[in-house]
């Protein structure tokens, strides 16, 4: 990375943190109550809306079951957040639903919960976002035609924010978080006061609906029932954020758990009620517009506008609802990329997801949310009731998965007082049970269809996901497949030639260093052979011209191989020269690569890239130099067959030091790595140094530094062991650290790399 | 946070804030040196955070280095004979007193030195 670019991502993501200021970032409750709870307050904001929505369907005087509905919501949030408060107590390290699930259950539940909250997190930005722009465009009519673009800029800064870092962000949503408390507050307060002396009534509350349209059946009631329950949407958001919590840290997120039910409730049944008294109503957003000709406002912006008449306190409230609307998003920015990298652990998401960025947060994860978030919002043109369709199954089944684990747990650990847990955890899973049901019936045709479709799509891949990385671990520690002790047999040596320039003059000096069994040159343009035997008289050259460069150099290759036996090595040598220390240099060669990609794929051929830099050429040596030390490092993360394999072929480089090199990243992993090295005795030391900054590229280019190659007397080979997949698609769940790394040092003078693959059989 | 301090935060290099954490977690220690101020061959007492291990198993016998850092300079830790690392981690703080050597690099060694591991101010 250029200084530029490191400056400019400074400027936007902040310094990077080494790993262990990890520790400082932990959450006094007054910080903690508004990152993990603007999600659930937040859907105060909409969830009188949606049951209004319902009811007015059916007809004016149906309006009238809002408040018993509201109640029984309301119930069912305070017995949810009673159930919760036992999981936080319960689970110190965080019991997000998918590992309540994962423990108690089963694996397949686990992934059921994992599959939902991954969806839930994803709607939650979505569904968030939007309504936070719903409630700008009510306070200024006219920006509704861009609610896509402003929705998308949202999510895009929510994204930014939290690559900055979970602290930071606390104190950025905070003040929204109370502002909005405060504004609720306030606005049921002065409209109770004023009600005292006659209610003022909304602006809708002349709307002609129909009188009664159909009859107030069950269904109905249900309907409104379940729309109404977006309230309980992000009250988890805590269990999942245990440890993010200041010591001791269950009794304060279940303190902090009981304070959100509190104002959540409240907040909520003061809104629903000041609709009922001030008439509110509300239609689908469509057939007002037709019905009136211009824009709908949200139901809160209503009530608002009826108790102020307008005026600065209306825009306060609007402000507010919007700017906590939006920071909701916040918590699925905090939980899904956590998730994802719980399920990374687990083996059931790619690698990827577990890696800290420059920020010690999970950059992975929060890409892909924001991206998927995004997407959502376009494909459903920032339309709030369609995507709100969406919302609920995904949260009703990780509410019922988590409860009933929790049921489990009580019943295994026997702890004092334990059927009293049970009880309360049953039956708050009976209750979200009945309620998914619902949800599921009443909003299946409205879109729900498309969450019940992708959560069996997501179980699916995760349990391919995991297979995969399980035959791998199986495979790689095969005591048949093991290469230790097997005497390796003779090393060739094909050098590709596009060009007799410096850089194959130095593959000429390398090849002859490692006095290899034979050396084979091709040159692929018959104008090259003159100036090849000058350079290397003693090596006998194919010419290989033909239609297809690669193919030509491939079946060199192969016809090779063919002649070896299994225990040979066949290196394929491609020098190259870069024009320029830039990383488009890496696609001005799009031959190079694909030949180095084909030759990966061929078994038993390992790919040594001898890369020179334009302008390092020392144009008096017009000679092959053979280099008089080559310290040879094999990139190590475990004892395993591909990593014994990779020792075995460095061996035959016959270089002056060769020994094993790993990053820490995880001080266990890097431990056991030590442990099974010795237990092992694998015949070669190995080095394990720290990345203080997670960068492993870079903090091995800063290790090979120091032993300062030159690419002619001094030269630093790196060797990357590397996993060939059988399926294609497997592809991108391996050697991506290997890409980096190879990437990084492609710059560096005096630095070879050798891909050496692993062939996985996956049998 | 004012403008200047965010100008002298992107000012320093991460390694230096790092060094410079280090360096105020070794004064929180009792009765050490720092290591640029440790000579050879005089009974010492140093703490730093592992940046790095070493395992060797050659010669037949199994050599471990471990090379601590404290935000002044770095000194290495060797022992013979250990058959597994038992606690030895990145990351982790090491307090150890013995009689340095200077080793084939120029750094200090102290061979089979008493030790304590703590956790190190990095990690919890």
């Amino acid at each position: 990375m250029s200084n530029a670019q490191a400056a400019f991502k400074r400027l936007v993501l902040g310094r990077p943190m080494s790993s262990g200021e990890l520790e400082h970032t932990l959450l006094p409750k007054v910080i903690a109550l508004p990152i993990f709870s603007s999600d659930a307050l937040s859907s105060v904001a909409y969830a009188t809306q949606e049951i209004l929505l319902v009811l007015g369907l059916v007809g004016i005087s149906a309006l009238a079951h809002v408040l018993p509905i509201a109640l029984a919501v309301g119930s069912l949030l305070s017995i949810v957040v009673i159930s919760y408060r036992q999981t936080v107590r319960a689970y110190p390290s965080g019991g997000g639903a998918y590992i309540v699930a994962h423990e108690n259950l089963g694996v397949f539940p686990g992934l059921l919960a994992a599959s939902s909250l991954l969806i839930d997190y994803v709607l939650t930005v979505a569904v968030s976002v939007v309504a936070g722009v719903d409630a700008i465009v009510s306070a200024s009519p006219g920006l509704e035609r861009y609610s896509v673009e402003i929705s998308v800029g949202f999510v895009a800064f929510v994204a930014i924010a939290n690559l900055r870092g979970v602290r930071e962000s606390g104190t950025l949503f905070a003040i929204p978080t109370y502002g909005f408390i405060f504004s609720m507050y306030l606005l049921i307060v002065t409209g109770f006061v004023k009600c005292l002396g006659g209610c003022p009534t909304a602006e809708s509350a002349h709307l002609a609906l129909k009188p009664e349209v159909s009859a107030l059946g069950l269904f109905i009631l249900l309907k409104a029932f379940a729309a109404g329950t977006t309230a309980l949407t992000g009250v988890e958001a805590i269990s999942n954020g245990v440890p993010a919590f200041r010591y001791p840290q269950s009794k304060n997120a279940a303190t902090t758990l009981a304070i959100l039910g509190t104002i959540s409730i409240s907040m909520f049944l003061g809104i629903s009620w000041l609709s009922h008294v001030m008439k509110v109503r509300y239609l689908d957003t469509a057939k007002f517009l037709a019905l009136t000709g211009h824009a709908e406002r949200s139901v809160i912006a209503q009530i608002a506008y009826g108790v102020f008449h307008g005026g600065p306190i209306f825009y306060f409230i609007q402000i507010m609802t919007a700017a906590i609307l939006i920071l909701a998003a916040n918590t699925a920015f905090a939980d899904f990329p956590r998730l994802a990298s719980i399920l990374a652990r687990d083996r059931f998401m790619p690698r990827q997801f577990m890696n800290r960025g420059d920020r010690l947060v999970f950059s992975n994860g929060i890409i892909i949310l924001a991206t998927l978030a995004s997407l959502l919002v376009a494909v459903f043109k920032a339309n709030l009731n369609h995507l709100i369709q969406l919302y609920l199954v995904g949260v009703f089944i990780s509410f019922t998965l988590s409860q009933s684990g929790m049921v489990m747990h009580w019943k295994k650990t026997h702890e004092r007082g334990w059927q009293r847990s049970a009880i309360i955890n049953g039956f708050g899973a009976a209750m979200t049970a009945v309620v998914l049901t619902v949800v599921v019936i009443t909003k299946f045709a409205g879109g729900a269809w498309i969450v019940v479709c992708a959560i069996p799509i997501l179980i699916t891949m995760m349990r391919s996901i995991n297979k995969h990385y399980e035959n791998v671990r199986t495979e790689l520690a095969h005591p048949q497949r093991r290469p230790l002790d097997r005497r390796p047999g003779n090393h060739h040596v094909i050098i590709v030639v596009s060009n007799v320039d410096a850089a194959t003059s130095r593959a000429v000096g390398y090849a002859r260093a490692m006095r290899a069994a034979d050396v084979t040159g091709i040159v692929l343009d018959p104008a090259d052979s003159a100036p090849w035997h000058r350079l290397a008289p003693e090596i006998p050259l194919r010419v290989a011209t033909g239609r297809s460069e690669i193919d030509n150099v491939l079946q060199v290759v192969q016809q090779k191989r063919a002649d070896l036996t299994e225990d040979d090595f066949l290196t394929v040598m491609i020098p190259e020269i870069l024009e320029s220390q830039h990383l488009v240099e890496v696609f001005r060669h799009p031959r190079t690569y694909r030949l180095k990609s084909t030759l990966l794929r061929q078994r038993g051929v390992q790919v040594l890239d001898i890369p020179l830099l334009r302008k390092q050429i020392d144009p008096t040596i017009d000679q092959a130099h053979e280099p008089a030390r080559n310290y040879a490092f094999v990139l190590v993360s475990g004892v395993h067959n591909a990593t014994l394999q990779a020792l075995e072929y460095a061996e035959t480089l016959r270089p002056t030091d060769l020994r094993a090199v790993s990053f820490g990243l995880d001080p266990d992993a890097t431990q056991r790595l030590g442990d099974n090295w010795l237990r092992d005795r694998i015949p070669h030391p190995l080095e394990i140094e720290d990345s203080p900054f997670r960068d492993i590229a870079l903090s091995l280019l800063q290790y090979l530094r120091q032993f300062r190659p030159d690419g002619l007397d001094k030269v630093v080979t790196v060797v990357l062991p590397e996993f060939v997949v059988t399926k294609r698609r497997h592809q991108i769940l391996h050697n991506q650290t290997a890409l980096l790394v190879k990437r990084r040092l492609l710059f560096e003078p005096g630095i070879v790399t050798v891909s050496v693959p692993y062939h996985l059989s996956e049998s | 946070m004012s403008v200047s301090n965010v100008i002298e935060k992107l000012g320093r290099s991460p390694e230096d804030i790092r060094a410079e954490n280090l360096r105020r977690w070794v004064t929180s220690i009792n009765e050490v040196t720092t290591i640029k101020d440790v000579k050879a061959r005089e009974r010492t007492r140093v703490a730093g955070v592992i940046q790095n291990i070493r395992i060797d198993p050659r010669n037949g016998r199994d050599a471990i280095e471990a090379t601590i850092i404290d935000g002044t300079d770095r000194m290495v830790a060797k022992w013979l004979g250990r058959a597994s690392l038992s606690g030895i981690q990145l990351g982790m703080g090491l307090i150890m007193e013995g009689v340095p050597g200077a080793g084939p690099d120029g750094m200090l060694v102290m061979l089979n030195p008493e030790y304590v591991l703590v956790p190190g101010p990095e990690h919890g």
